[in-house]
């Protein structure tokens, strides 16, 4: 459906984009994308929606070189763009109509598109509402109706989650699997981790424009080792070294400014004995906060930063 | 292909009423004003040729940048329609909503100054041609332009250039390029008619004269279809 190889993208203020990407997407495959701000997620789904239209490396849609034809590959792609816009003097149903009618879905046959999409997504009680009353939330899950009305090949989304609430989120997800069944290819952009354990079949770390880490989530996972964080916020200073001595089922102990962060291979069992250790120091114990790894943990294993965190 | 921006323009235009009364009402006492005063006639037409061309160069821009600006334009093209689609449909329809907006003007003009039927029937394809040669105007301008502020003086200048190419400031000078240029002016005719139906009298006003400028308005057009995306103002984005 869709296949980049090498792809490099430079903004004209000489700001890169994306550098080597390679990247491809078949029928039924969910990719998502990950990264910081500015890693080059919204440039890359730029790309491959043809927004953006200059670049070096290859870029193929749908077999074709990307802009062989233009009109053709655009009408078979549905884009949720981060920022929802509509024509604000108008309803739901005619912005819905609005677009459908561009991509060149009848009328009628849209209607009747639109009418199940909006009530998949609890949009339905909207549809003859003008935009310009909807929340951002609403305005965010009619240009995801938008996108689905003509029956995309290739779906792009960038950040779709973001505002809804969660029955919206799982209608959103229901849908996209659903999609994805009848052969749908899906590329989402998104910083929420557990939005791409749930969705994605590929996950691309993105960072600074470069891939620095890529493939499945459960293979992504297992990199880290699946290790259970354990942070013990802490007040006071050592008096002791007990944590000198690391305890069997942990894999590594990290002090950090006012926490000790663990990584535990059984889990919570490790707990107690952590406490004690960190007791015995002569630490205050103020909280302790247990998370299963996630994909930020991956991105970080990667490159040393959090996922929110920039390049020192 | 549907029709469907030019019905979109048309559902805003009428949903947006305080703003259609507006456009209706204040070209309507600007125009009262000066045609119920003793203006002389060549002075008015002039002011009328300005004021019409600015309304319809300003209507056809300020919306296009907007929508360029909040990411529309960008949506529309990216459902594969083309981009020469979209703006024709923009451009008549705002060019119509135009027209009807500024009827109740044209019609207090006749009254004021007393022209005659078949004046007027000169006014009316001079106007037509006049908002579309207008429209296609701001249209051009909004490509070009990085902001509204851009737009308006983009429009303003581009406009005013032309309308003094067409002759609308000055007494015509027969054999001269400025005359030969006046003939493919499409904003000539409206000048033209509107000094007629003001009491200037001027040339004979002939079907012959709008044939050129037509001409000159569908080459634009075509220049406009075929600069695509550009014409939409995403050239370089």
């Amino acid at each position: 459906m869709f296949e980049a190889t090498e792809l490099s993208f430079t903004y004209p203020s000489g700001r890169r984009g994306l550098l080597n990407v390679s990247l491809s997407g078949n029928p039924g495959d969910r990719v998502v994308v990950m990264g910081p701000n500015g890693s080059g997620k919204s440039t890359l789904l730029r790309l491959v929606s043809t927004e953006l239209r200059s670049w070096a490396g290859s870029l193929t849609l749908f077999g074709k070189e990307s802009g062989a034809s233009l009109p053709v590959q655009r009408k078979r792609i549905g884009i949720v763009q981060d920022t929802p816009v509509h024509v604000e003097d108008l309803t739901g149903l005619e912005n819905a109509l609005l677009f459908a009618e561009l991509y060149g879905v009848g009328r009628a046959v849209a209607a009747r598109a639109i009418e199940t999409l909006f009530a998949s997504l609890g949009l339905d009680e909207a549809l003859h509402v003008l935009t310009k009353e909807y929340s951002y939330g609403m305005n965010k899950k009619l240009l995801i109706a938008e996108a689905l009305v003509h029956d995309p090949e290739i779906l792009i989304l960038d950040e779709p989650a973001l505002g809804l609430d969660p029955p919206s989120r799982a209608a959103l997800l229901r849908i996209l699997e659903e999609r994805s069944g009848t052969g749908v290819c899906t590329l989402v952009a998104t910083n929420e981790p557990s939005l791409a354990q749930e969705l994605a079949t590929t996950v691309v770390l993105l960072d600074e424009g470069e891939v620095v880490a890529q493939g499945s989530p459960s293979e992504l996972l297992a990199k880290v080792g699946g290790a259970t964080r354990i942070e013990v916020h802490v007040t006071g200073s050592a008096t002791s070294a007990a944590l000198a001595e690391l305890p069997e089922d942990l894999v590594s102990i990290r002090r950090l400014p006012g926490r000790i962060v663990a990584e535990s291979k059984t889990g919570p069992d490790a707990l107690p004995r952590l406490v004690q250790a960190v007791l015995a120091e002569g630490f205050t114990i103020e909280r302790i906060e247990l998370r299963e790894p996630d994909l930020t943990d991956v991105f970080t294993l990667f490159t040393g930063r959090t996922l929110g965190s920039k390049k020192t | 292909m549907t029709v469907v921006v030019w019905r979109t323009e048309w559902l805003t235009a009428l949903r947006r009423r305080r703003l259609f009364l507006l456009n209706t009402l204040i070209p309507l006492a600007f125009v009262a004003t000066i045609a119920f005063s003793p203006a002389p006639a060549v002075h008015s037409a002039a002011v009328f040729t300005v004021l019409f061309t600015l309304f319809g160069t300003f209507g056809s821009s300020i919306p296009l940048i907007r929508d360029g600006e909040s990411g529309l334009l960008r949506r529309y093209i990216l459902t594969g329609v083309h981009p020469a689609v979209l703006l024709f449909q923009h451009i008549f329809a705002t060019a119509a909503i135009d027209l009807i907006q500024l009827t109740p003007s044209i019609f207090v003009l006749a009254i004021a100054r007393g022209s005659s039927a078949a004046q007027l029937a000169m006014v009316a394809p001079a106007m037509v041609l006049g908002m579309i040669a207008a429209n296609t105007l701001g249209t051009i301008t909004a490509a070009v332009a990085k902001s509204v502020a851009e737009g308006a003086l983009f429009s303003a200048v581009a406009a005013l250039v032309l309308l003094h190419l067409s002759g609308a400031f000055r007494t015509p000078a027969p054999g001269t390029w400025q005359a030969v240029l006046e003939a493919w002016s499409p904003f000539r005719p409206l000048h033209e008619s509107l000094l007629a139906a003001t009491g200037a009298g001027g040339p004979d006003l002939e079907t012959a004269l709008l044939t050129l400028p037509i001409a000159a308005t569908l080459a634009v057009l075509l220049l406009v279809a075929a600069s695509g995306r550009h014409a939409a103002g995403l050239g370089g984005r």
